[in-house]
């Protein structure tokens, strides 16, 4: 039997820094949201738009980012914010939709959780 | 330059509305649609998980016989039991259960990186994963069990069960004293994933 893409995912992130939060053997989800990212996400490369690889390299970097930027101890870190950082680069990387399409369907990203180089200098 | 950032009090909500805004874009499209997360969650929430190795612990608790075959034919046991298609699947081929009792208490660790038996156990604690845990639990089991509070008499043999790309162990713990009058579905409740890794014992609620 095949195994599930579902279950590829997940496994191939286990022991790595990008492995998503869990409790008890389960998934752990904050908010909606982040039920909302991760499944898009999963969703996307189980249907072919992109390889599941190319998504985790772009979460391992928004996560490096992130710790490029704060304390290690930082409690406002939040993994599904690197998460969707991550899937919309890949969206527009695999060319699902353009960077303008987001910026004109999206509301802006919350501020300062991901250091973005397209962001304004605040000097 | 300061790298340090202001965050705004409505951060939760500015993602909540981003990651719904993108999800709306991309239904729009076509290219996903309205049920492609509630889907990809279920997997996870129903097919595979730590409930699953619950209900054979707790059929092994009720059923003596089947906990005989769980331990000589642990594929052939699983499959008698009405669990997601599937569950079985890749890594399921290759289980072994491996049985607490009077005299024995087992640890399951793993050395190489994909086998832990998530269909039955889930997904593994962030931990497992550590080389410091995997070392020292091959060498003092019985120091790194005291550490999760479990304190194992000297008459009680440690066995370390090591999981590889061959085989992926796990345990079925001892059925908690004062739980005669349960129910199966009742006993499943108390079958937890760091009882069937053998970091933990079940306990009667």
């Amino acid at each position: 039997m095949q195994m599930r893409f579902e279950h590829f995912a997940i496994t191939s992130m286990m022991g790595t820094q990008d492995a998503p939060p869990r409790t008890n053997g389960a998934l752990c989800f904050g908010h909606d949201w982040e039920r909302t990212a991760f499944g898009v996400a999963l969703g996307l490369s189980r249907a072919g738009y992109f390889e599941w690889e190319d998504f985790r390299q772009r979460l391992i970097a928004a996560i490096s980012c992130w710790e490029n930027n704060h304390t290690f101890d930082d409690p406002s870190w939040n993994y599904y914010e690197c998460w969707l950082a991550a899937l919309e680069a890949t969206i527009v990387e695999a060319g699902i939709a353009t960077g303008a399409e987001l910026a004109a369907a999206l509301p802006p990203p919350a501020g300062g959780a991901l250091k973005r180089s397209s962001a304004p200098s605040t000097s | 330059m300061n790298n340090r950032f202001e965050y705004p009090g409505d951060r939760e909500q500015k993602s909540a509305a981003r990651a719904k805004a993108l999800e709306a874009l991309l239904i729009e499209k076509g290219v996903i649609t309205s049920s492609t997360v509630d889907t990809v969650l279920n997997f996870f929430d129903s097919k595979m998980g730590p409930f699953n190795g619950a209900k054979i612990v707790a059929r092994a608790w009720v059923d003596p016989a089947f906990k005989e075959r769980l331990v000589a034919d642990t594929p052939g046991a699983i499959a008698e039991l009405d669990l997601p298609e599937g569950m079985a699947g890749a890594e399921g081929e290759h289980m072994r259960a491996v049985a607490n009792g009077p005299g024995v208490h087992n640890l399951i660790i793993c050395t190489l990186c994909s086998c832990y038996p998530w269909p039955v156990l889930g997904l593994p604690p962030y931990w497992y994963k550590d080389p410091t845990f995997r070392s020292r639990a091959a060498r003092e089991p019985r120091a790194v069990l005291k550490e999760f509070g479990l304190n194992i008499p000297n008459t009680v043999e440690v066995k370390v069960w090591d999981s590889s790309a061959q085989i992926r162990w796990f345990v079925v713990p001892e059925r908690p004293a004062g739980t005669e009058g349960l129910s199966e579905a009742e006993l499943e409740r108390l079958v937890t994933p760091e009882a069937m890794m053998g970091v933990a014992v079940a306990k009667a609620a």
